[in-house]
């Protein structure tokens, strides 16, 4: 039992410390995750059965490729990448990060020299150790079944560098992990004189006015609309109750007892005025629409909905302006009769839509509403460290070289040989010019030394 | 206003020309190695990338907004960069033979970029930030460290076929079999510390008078292209990397979360990943070099799908055109 365990635990560490594999869980990732761009996500059914074939239509439902960043083919390979990248740290990257000094056979490394020099051998190995310590190279010593090496090193400290940037990634996950344990977030609309209550701090927001800006600029495609502002201007109370006014803008986030709250977005609410045989039902008159929100008549199975603002109607065409300024607002009222939608109109205000039997919609007047984003992230901190460990893990990896040298001198009776190889974290290749230029620098040095 | 538009698109024509003429006179020398042609390109290269950034610094101050928060800027600065990267290296390393590719790509960028080119509008709100001056540079220049890289990779792949294509025509027999042993990738030194060849069959050719061995054998060997590709790459991941994390530092500020998995944060991942990927792949010995940079052109091609696709025809947080 115990060695079918042992063994079942070698397989495992086997296969997950296996750079191929890890490179083919990072490829399912990134293909996952291009699927994830190019398909819409989050979108209903019929979405997808109107944008592509019904076959992958239903592909695209059944493998949840609509939710794909939170489907279990998505989140497992995450995880699958993460018991990798742990394996590997501790089978793979710590061990042969740092290698333990040891004989080699110089001749069958690739990046290797060897020549004989005058002198005795105990002569010639001080003055290769003198040549490589004056040249920055970490020297140690160590015997072999009677044979001195000398080792020098270059750059050692950076062997950690791919440590470190795995690190990176651990105490991100850590940050993250804290703001799914600890963190909340959720959104708010509030219109023009109302307060919302934060239902996870009590906090309270009233949204005393919203202000935007829209710039209308020429360009040579036409005139564009550009929206240059958005700007909140809220009374926050927080935990000590001491109301306070803010101004809150997009990239201007304010702070609530640590908790963040954003400008997201905004809207127009609508006042709609119910008649019945032209006498106001003030029961449904008093109600403000947000966009999306409806109102059953009574004693009908008649529903109406207001579904969008129009800021300004073409008073030429009767048609919307693409002028987002407010000009000659209007409503969009959709009205729904048992559930099927009956049709829709594009009502300017003051006017008035029938539905037939005496009752009568207005859109009365809009209201403006802005959308808030409020966030407790205790995780901040760690993300924002492990963001800084993992690039310095990176910088680490990719610009510093760390060698070793493997030096070998034999006495040959009249002068010694010389024999030195060379490995790199990073293979040969990358080292072939340097010891190119030590090798040729190291010769006539120990010649003439 | 009709002042500084001039200065900018005189500044955009002396750099997509500069670009043009450069690229020509580069690709020439690419196949001649007449040393005319490369004195006549380098400088070409520098005043086009000087012209373009001079360009870019004017029209800011002119206009008063960040000129990379459109398409058009963003390109702009795209084709400096590239060209800024390749000058680095081609100083570096001695590269103005593949300076006409790089110069070709950025003119193609640049003339790309001017159609984009609607004019000055001010920032949109989400834009407003001084992240825009931190994210977007940094992720451009990303962009570009790994067109250079694609360049190299091109290269190289074009000397790996046709060294194997030597190699199969028997052209240098025997003898190119048995260094065929040798690793086509590990530059080996002797004891005279001389490097030993990783395309025998196309010196072989070359010695047999094969004038396109003899032009191949002027490349720089594999194991040189494959160290040049790893060295830009090796500048646009931690830029890259830089550029997602700074991104996702300015959508926490801007909409409240890190990541949304919006269509370009997602399509950086995927670049970041293919990339990351060849990183690991580069610690093999089995696929560093003729695997590696495949990756490296499937990187290039992840780029262009997340820098003008995710753009241009995905709606999504960062549909920034003009």
């Amino acid at each position: 039992m115990a060695k079918a365990i042992a063994s079942a635990y070698d397989d495992f560490t086997r296969t997950f410390s296996n750079i191929l594999f890890a490179v083919s869980l990072f490829v399912v990732w990134g293909i996952l995750t291009l699927i994830g761009v190019i398909v819409d996500q989050g979108k209903t059914p019929d979405t997808y059965f109107s944008s592509y074939p019904a076959p992958i239509a239903r592909a695209i439902l059944r493998l949840s490729f609509d939710n794909i960043y939170h489907s279990p083919w998505y989140v497992g390979i995450i995880a699958l990448i993460l018991i990798s990248l742990t394996v590997c740290t501790f089978k793979r990257v710590i061990p042969a990060r740092l290698p333990p000094l040891r004989p080699v056979s110089i001749e069958h490394i690739p990046l290797h020299a060897a020549f004989e020099v005058h002198g005795s051998a105990a002569a010639a190995r001080e003055r290769v150790e003198h040549f490589f310590a004056t040249r920055g190279w970490s020297i140690r010593k160590r015997e072999f079944g009677g044979i001195e090496w000398s080792f020098a090193d270059k750059h050692n400290w950076a062997r950690r560098g791919v440590l470190v940037a795995h690190i990176g990634f651990v105490i991100i996950a850590a940050g993250t992990t804290l703001y799914w344990a600890r963190g909340f977030s959720g959104e708010a609309a509030v219109a023009t004189g109302d307060t919302v209550t934060i239902p996870h701090t009590q906090a309270r927001l009233r949204l005393d006015r919203f202000n935007y800006t829209i710039s209308p600029i020429l360009t040579k495609s036409g005139m564009v609309y550009q929206p240059v502002d958005y700007v909140s201007h809220v009374t926050v109370t927080g935990a000590d109750g001491v109301p306070r006014t803010e101004v809150l803008r997009v990239n201007h986030p304010i702070d609530v007892d640590g908790t963040l709250y954003y400008q997201a977005s905004y809207g127009f609410a609508m006042r709609l005025r119910v008649t019945h045989n032209g006498a106001v039902v003030p029961s449904l008159s008093d109600r403000v629409l947000a966009e999306g929100e409806s109102i059953d008549i009574p004693g009908t199975r008649e529903s109406v909905t207001y579904d969008r603002f129009i800021p300004t109607v073409d008073r030429g065409t009767g048609e919307p302006s693409a002028d987002p300024r407010i000009n000659n607002p209007a409503a969009v009222l959709s009205v729904t009769q048992a559930g099927n939608e009956a049709g829709s109109a594009l009502v300017p205000l003051h006017t008035w839509v029938d539905l037939g039997g005496g009752w009568r919609v207005v859109p009365q007047n809009y209201l403006i509403y802005s959308g808030f984003q409020y966030r407790y992230d205790p995780g901040i901190p760690l993300v924002g460290i492990g963001a800084l460990v993992l690039l310095a893990g990176l910088i680490v990896s990719f610009y510093f070289l760390p060698a070793r040298l493997y030096v070998r001198v034999d006495d040959r009776g009249d002068g010694a040989r010389i024999g030195v190889a060379a490995t790199t974290v990073k293979g040969y290749d990358m080292f072939a010019t340097q010891f190119s230029a030590l090798v040729t620098e190291l010769r006539p040095a120990l010649e003439t030394s | 206003m009709n002042g500084h538009l001039q200065a900018d698109e005189l500044l955009m024509i002396v750099s997509i020309a500069s670009y043009t003429i450069g690229a020509l006179a580069l690709l020439v020398y690419f196949f001649s190695r007449e040393e005319w042609l490369r004195n006549l390109g380098a400088p070409l290269a520098v005043v086009g990338c000087l012209a373009q950034f001079t360009q870019l610094v004017v029209r800011f101050e002119l206009t008063g907004v960040w000129p990379l928060l459109n398409l058009y800027g963003s390109l702009s600065l795209f084709a400096a960069m590239s060209v800024a990267i390749f000058i680095g290296f081609a100083i570096r390393y001695k590269l103005w033979f593949a300076g006409g590719f790089v110069l070709a790509l950025a003119a193609v960028t640049l003339a790309y970029g001017v159609t984009w080119n609607e004019g000055t509008l001010p920032a949109v709100p989400s834009l407003q930030s001084y992240w825009a001056k931190v994210h977007v540079p940094i992720v451009v220049s990303s962009y570009a460290a790994f067109l250079v890289a694609f360049v190299f990779s091109c290269i190289y792949l074009v000397k790996y076929y046709a060294e194997r294509k030597f190699e199969t025509a028997s052209v240098v027999g025997a003898a190119a079999g048995q260094a065929g042993n040798v690793s086509v990738r590990t530059a080996v030194f002797s004891t005279s510390a001389a490097i030993r060849t990783d395309t025998p069959a196309i010196d072989a050719a070359a010695e047999a008078g094969s004038a396109a061995a003899a032009w191949l054998k002027s490349l720089p060997s594999l194991a040189q292209l494959d160290v040049i590709v790893y060295r830009a790459i090796a500048i646009g991941l931690p830029l890259i990397s830089i550029g997602i994390i700074t991104g996702a530092a300015w959508a926490k500020e801007a909409w409240g979360a890190y990541w949304q998995w919006d269509p370009k944060e997602t399509a950086a991942l995927a670049t970041w990943i293919v990339y990351l990927a060849y990183m690991h792949l580069h610690t093999r010995n089995a696929w560093r070099g003729f695997r590696t940079n495949w990756v490296s052109l499937l990187g290039f091609a992840v780029v262009i799908f997340t820098y003008l696709g995710v753009n241009i025809w995905i709606s999504g947080l960062h549909s920034y055109k003009m």
